[in-house]
């Protein structure tokens, strides 16, 4: 599928863009969350400081690991694969350029909104009406340089790859603004419970029809092409695809099943929660197979090691999230840091690790000289993958503990001394991921540069 | 023939299902919203609302949930959620964590000065509280936040608040009638068994190092480490924590003792710990201060039945 005629005039202007981006910000987006897990540690410890504090903290973290790190590097990979499989160039890439540049700004408006107190109060919408529209914006020029791109194809059929990453940008433009509803500019929200319904719709989407679908595209470019082997099988690709969206878009009110939302709602969600096994695992057998027998090609180029490890994670997550939909599990699991270890597996274990693994993957190819470090890019791998796996234990501990205690009827102050420890824990896998960010964008800068003493 | 994957099958196919299924999840349940107010329904005062603001702008919301549920026991629990009691929320607060309490019936559950000492630090109060300090908002902002937290749980909140200006009243009249009055009107409003009772557990060092314990987590804020009344919440409370120390020879039972830590002293800070403490924590803090702090204890003394199986 990889064209070198092709790929020797593209310049990649825009992927190397997002890759600086991504990298960049997953830097801040983990110190802001290794900021927030230390004050729960030590509360005293940036003693009144209005721009630290906790609630301010959290909803910095979150929007900057969904649309500062994460996405903004699937989108990297994106813009590098979306010409070579369509065998034609980006439609702008100077277009591309100026988005980039247009996301970093949006980004450092969100921050600094946030930071000041500037909020809508509303978990994934915070942003306050003036940064929704930037943000709406990003995303409506990426849709529209990449649409015009496959307008302009040379390669009739559109690989799978590509439906995700279209699907992923005009969905998410489209979802994004119902969900922050974007046409109550003062306060970005309904009332009462329907406020509740809309929010969780939305909340979900960011998982399900941004971060989801945009790691399956780079996932299915990345196998195939690591391994030099065609995919499995166009139908699973198909029933994947299609069941994707019909089934995720369903799912959001799994997060009210105890808050007065109608029965039938309800319902819906918990049978829909279930049926994502079917997208999931066709997408995961269609993968699997395809890399059947050839993963020591995989572990070879660390860029499909990363994404084959984020397809593990993704089984693992979503097998998880199904059966934290029986209202039966939520008893136990609802309101307690469960919740926080399963966001962890599914944006950092999965999400993040298919983002960087794309990065390290088309890197070298955009250069076309090898990583500037293979050792540092595999030592941010098992930092990762050590600091997911640690929070998901930890976390998950945390939470059985909590829930079991409430359930019981102790109340949450006297669960406290008893999770200490584990909020210890936490902090110190923190700091893994946030020593591998830093590692990242070291790693990843002197890689996109021109090698010092290199020739001209 | 497997269907063709066009731009447009893509695009339009995805925005269309997109699409459909918002009108069933979102606009549906949204056209039959019921927005009958409940019984507890009232609106926020405009001071309310702008504490609303101060509370969504410091992310409260991401520590304390709003949604009290069947399985609740917690602060609260009296009252599961309704639809009804959210129709004037914009946006709704249900939150998704519990770092900090649900705080749905928050009003009234303290006075206003207990909150003031909260927020300048939570540990002054509950010294093993995580919350972050909210020093920096700055007294104005803190007495409008403070009337935001106080009408949580609307009605209700407001027929808890009345009970704490009444008490409040009552308690600084009390204080200010000095030491041996007060002492007096505080074992008086103590039900008349629990003043005869003397505390049915015998002292031990375990049950002093227990009730040593308790102390430190839940009472140390405002009676200070040596009983004295003078925790670090002190100077923002009137009228202000008791000094244990000047209870010697004023016959304070190990039940009245019990019966204000179970029960609480409202109009005052001191809150009600039969949500946190169960019968044997309470008696154990009970004894550590009477023995440490008043130096006079009943604990086993008579009237108290068959010894129990397990005493030494």
């Amino acid at each position: 599928m990889d064209s070198s005629t092709t790929s020797a005039a593209l310049t990649n202007r825009t992927a190397r863009a997002f890759c600086l981006t991504s990298a960049g910000w997953m830097v801040m987006a983990t110190l802001m969350g290794l900021t927030g897990a230390t004050e729960l540690i030590a509360p005293d410890l940036y003693h009144n400081i209005s721009w630290l504090v906790f609630g301010r903290v959290r909803p910095i973290h979150v929007n900057l690991v969904l649309f500062g790190f994460v996405t903004p590097g699937l989108l990297a990979s994106a813009f590098y694969f979306l010409p070579r499989l369509l065998q034609t160039e980006i439609y702008s890439e100077r277009l591309g350029l100026i988005t980039a540049g247009l996301w970093n700004i949006t980004l450092v408006a969100a921050v600094i909104s946030l930071a000041t107190g500037y909020s809508q109060g509303r978990e994934y919408a915070e942003l306050i009406w003036p940064i929704d529209v930037l943000v709406v914006v990003c995303f409506g020029l990426v849709c529209f340089n990449l649409f015009m791109t496959v307008k302009r194809r040379q390669e009739p059929l559109l690989y799978v790859s590509v439906w995700y990453v279209c699907a992923a940008v005009i969905l998410t433009s489209v979802t994004y603004c119902i969900g922050n509803v974007i046409w109550q500019p003062n306060s970005g929200a309904l009332v009462g419970i329907p406020d509740a319904i809309i929010l969780w719709f939305y909340g979900h989407n960011i998982f399900g029809l941004l971060l989801t679908p945009l790691s399956i595209a780079v996932a299915y470019y990345v196998i195939p092409t690591a391994i030099r082997s065609p995919l499995y099988s166009h139908t699973l690709s198909l029933i994947g695809f299609w069941s994707l969206i019909v089934v995720y878009t369903h799912i959001g009110t799994h997060h009210l099943l105890q808050v007065p939302v109608p029965t039938w709602l309800k319902v819906i969600a918990i049978v829909d929660s279930i049926a994502m096994v079917i997208p999931v695992m066709v997408f995961l057998i269609n993968i699997w197979y395809t890399a059947k027998g050839k993963l020591g090609e995989i572990h070879a180029d660390i860029g499909a090691k990363f994404v084959f490890a984020g397809t593990i994670m993704y089984f693992f997550v979503s097998i998880q999230g199904s059966i934290m939909a029986l209202p039966q599990v939520q008893r136990v699991t609802h309101f307690n840091n469960w919740v926080v270890g399963h966001a962890h597996i599914g944006v950092l274990g999965f999400a993040a690790m298919i983002a960087l693994g794309g990065l390290y993957f088309i890197i070298p190819r955009i250069t076309g000289r090898p990583l500037y470090s293979r050792l540092l890019a595999d030592l941010q791998y098992w930092l990762i993958l050590i600091g997911v796996v640690g929070f998901t234990v930890v976390l998950t501990t945390v939470g059985l503990i909590q829930g079991n205690a409430w359930l019981n009827g102790e109340t949450v102050y006297r669960v406290l001394p008893e999770i200490h420890l584990y909020y210890v824990l936490r902090a110190s896998l923190g700091v893994l991921i946030f020593s591998s960010a830093i590692i990242g964008l070291y790693n990843i800068i002197r890689s996109l540069l021109p090698h010092p003493g290199a020739r001209a | 023939m497997t269907l063709r994957m066009t731009p447009k099958a893509v695009i339009i196919g995805s925005l269309a299902i997109l699409a459909l299924i918002t009108f069933v999840m979102v606009y549906w349940p949204y056209a039959t919203r019921d927005d009958t107010p409940s019984n507890i329904f009232r609106f926020r005062s405009p001071e309310e609302a702008a504490g609303r603001d101060i509370y969504i702008a410091n992310g409260c919301v991401y520590c304390h949930s709003q949604s009290i549920r069947t399985i609740d026991w917690g602060h609260g629990a009296e009252r599961i959620a309704q639809a009804g009691d959210y129709v004037a929320d914009r946006p709704i607060l249900l939150g998704s964590e519990r770092t900090g309490v649900d705080l749905s019936q928050e009003g009234g559950e303290h006075p206003d000065d207990w909150h003031i000492a909260h927020f300048i630090n939570p540990r002054y109060t509950r010294p093993n509280s995580i919350m972050p300090l909210f020093a920096f908002l700055g007294e104005k902002k803190l007495h409008t936040l403070t009337r935001y937290v106080q009408g949580l749980g609307l009605k209700q909140a407001d027929h808890r608040m009345q009970r704490q200006i009444y008490w409040k009243q009552e308690a600084i009249k009390a204080y200010e009638s000095g030491p041996v009055a007060n002492v007096k009107w505080l074992a008086d409003h103590v039900p008349a068994g629990w003043r005869h009772l003397p505390n049915p557990y015998p002292t031990t060092d375990a049950g002093l190092a227990r009730g040593h314990m308790i102390y430190q987590q839940f009472c140390l804020g405002c009676h200070g480490p040596i009983g004295d009344g003078m925790g670090p919440a002190q100077p923002h409370l009137y009228p202000p924590p008791l000094n244990f120390t000047i209870l010697h020879g004023r016959e304070i039972s190990g039940g009245i003792l019990y019966y204000q830590i179970m029960n609480g002293i409202t109009g005052t800070a001191m809150p009600y710990f039969k949500r946190e403490l169960e019968s044997e924590k309470i008696w154990d803090v009970g004894n550590y201060v009477a023995v440490y702090f008043i130096n006079q204890s009943d604990a086993n003394q008579e009237p108290r039945g068959i010894d129990s199986s397990w005493e030494p």
